[in-house]
């Protein structure tokens, strides 16, 4: 689940601050994100791991490229692993001199923020949620598509909040595995 | 496009999954973190707040081409200048606790004096030299003062204080200047934590007898301001106007409370916004209020 502001600011301050242990808190709390996004695009175990550890240094080096106030921590970082991700891609489709695959022909993104997920991986999600089973599909579509709160898909659904919250965490791991295995 | 729904389940699934990197990757990253900048020479105990003030000047000098360097930033003086600035302030501190020194002696023990010769002496440098510089005055002054009592009297530049807290004032400085800086470069600078700013605060409030003294008032005992500073690190103080009254966190019998932000509070005893135009609810003794406001920015220099 998406961190508050307030966290990702504290956050921030931290590391601007010099403060290491902040940079540890992070890492502990997105590199599965990372590491999962850079698999995803790269398909290589040892290149995310390169990646990954990049897009924690550069945090580091240059915590100012960040502004709390334009979007979330995890934004940014799923942005900057995105792009390295994509540029390693980019670099061995031209060394196999192949055709650049439909999924590589995002425009270069003007606004950073939107740059994580192109249109042909949003219909990538969108198709993973539809073949969801149904109770788990029916919690991830309130959550997310109808913009419910977790006490309010348990109440949708007559369930106790804890079962909802539980589905729908089971349900984010059933789309991290689809999408995992999707093209692979 | 943060509230896009399908990009917002898209990472909320990548977080679940189920394949992390290899645990080894977790030193591997701290290591080389640390190898690119600087962590802040102290974190936690009475010098973190200074320690994270150069740390974060450390950063936004980070986002400085070599084109920057040579631009003004305040006072006429370029980054560089205002570095140099900076460190001679900083060794002056170290001068009065014993605590190394750099650059060339120090001929007269004051501050514009000393940021004169420092400047003359890092000119002939280059940029990154003059940042090297600074950053280990800095660092060697916040490792040495690690051993130090934070009540011990230092002498700066004909000021005595108990160290501590010529060190917070030391932090303001560096933050004042290196909004400055980020004003010039661009850069969105952050505010100091929480924890940061309240000490900062503290010694703001504590400095108001002697700025009210300086800008001329001679107030009585008994007359106090109760000082509402909102937001993070914020809080209530009580500040009697004599000289020698202590301001102290909390409340007390006051004759005017002034509220207003936090941060713009210490940004105005720093020497920056118009005590006239100041953004400050009042009530109570306005004229005490308008004097206290006008008075607040006296202790402050280059």
């Amino acid at each position: 689940m998406e961190a508050p502001v307030e966290d990702d600011r504290l956050l921030h301050q931290r590391v601007v601050g010099g403060e290491e242990t902040a940079l540890g808190e992070i890492y502990d709390r997105f590199a599965p994100l990372v590491f999962g996004l850079a698999v995803r695009i790269t398909r290589d175990r040892v290149v995310s791991e390169d990646i990954t550890q990049e897009v924690f240094i550069t945090f580091w080096e240059r915590p100012l490229a960040f502004d709390p106030g334009r979007g979330s921590l995890r934004g940014w970082l799923a942005t900057i692993a995105h792009r390295r991700a994509v540029d390693h891609v980019r670099t061995q489709e031209r060394r196999k001199a192949s055709v650049i695959g439909p999924r590589l022909l995002e425009p270069e993104p003007e606004r950073l923020e939107d740059a994580v997920l192109s249109r042909y991986e949003a219909d990538g999600v969108r198709t993973a949620v539809g073949k969801l089973p149904d109770d788990l599909r029916e919690v991830i579509e309130l959550a997310y598509y109808r913009g419910r709160t977790y006490r309010q898909v348990a109440d949708d659904l007559g369930l106790p909040e804890g079962t909802a919250k539980s589905r729908i965490r089971m349900g984010l791991r059933r789309l991290a595995d689809a999408l995992a295995e999707e093209g692979a | 496009m943060n509230d896009d729904p399908t990009r917002r389940l898209y990472l909320d699934a990548l977080m679940e999954g189920t394949e992390p990197p290899e645990t080894s990757l977790r030193p591997l990253v701290l290591t080389a973190a640390r190898a690119r900048r600087r962590p802040a020479a102290a974190t936690s105990g009475w010098t973190a707040p200074f320690a994270g003030r150069i740390a974060a000047m450390d950063a936004v000098l980070g986002e400085a081409t070599d084109q920057d360097w040579g631009r003004q930033v305040v006072e006429g003086w370029t980054l560089q200048e205002l570095l140099a600035h900076l460190a001679a302030k900083d060794g002056l501190v170290s001068l009065s606790v014993d605590a190394p020194v750099l650059g060339p002696p120090v001929t007269v023990n004051e501050g514009l004096a000393r940021t004169a010769e420092l400047q003359e002496y890092e000119r002939r440098r280059a940029p990154d030299q003059t940042r090297r510089d600074w950053r280990t005055q800095a660092d060697a002054l916040c490792r040495h003062l690690a051993s130090v009592a934070p009540d011990t009297p230092s002498e700066t530049g004909g000021f005595t204080m108990p160290v501590v807290d010529h060190l917070l004032a030391r932090g303001l400085e560096t933050w004042i200047h290196t909004a400055d800086a980020a004003g010039v470069l661009g850069v969105s600078l952050p505010h100091p934590v929480p924890g940061h700013v309240e000490v900062t605060a503290d010694l703001c409030a504590r400095l108001m007898p002697l700025a009210m003294r300086l800008s001329g008032h001679r107030v009585p005992e008994g007359r106090a301001v109760r000082l509402a500073l909102t937001g993070p690190g914020g809080g209530l103080w009580h500040v009697p106007l004599h000289l020698g009254g202590r301001a102290v966190r909390g409340d007390g019998p006051a004759e005017a409370t002034v509220t207003c932000d936090v941060v713009e509070f210490c940004f105005l005893v720093g020497g920056r916004g118009d005590p006239g135009g100041f953004a400050a609810g009042v009530e109570g003794d306005a004229g005490l209020a308008r004097e206290l406001l006008h008075a607040a920015p006296a202790l402050s220099g280059p």
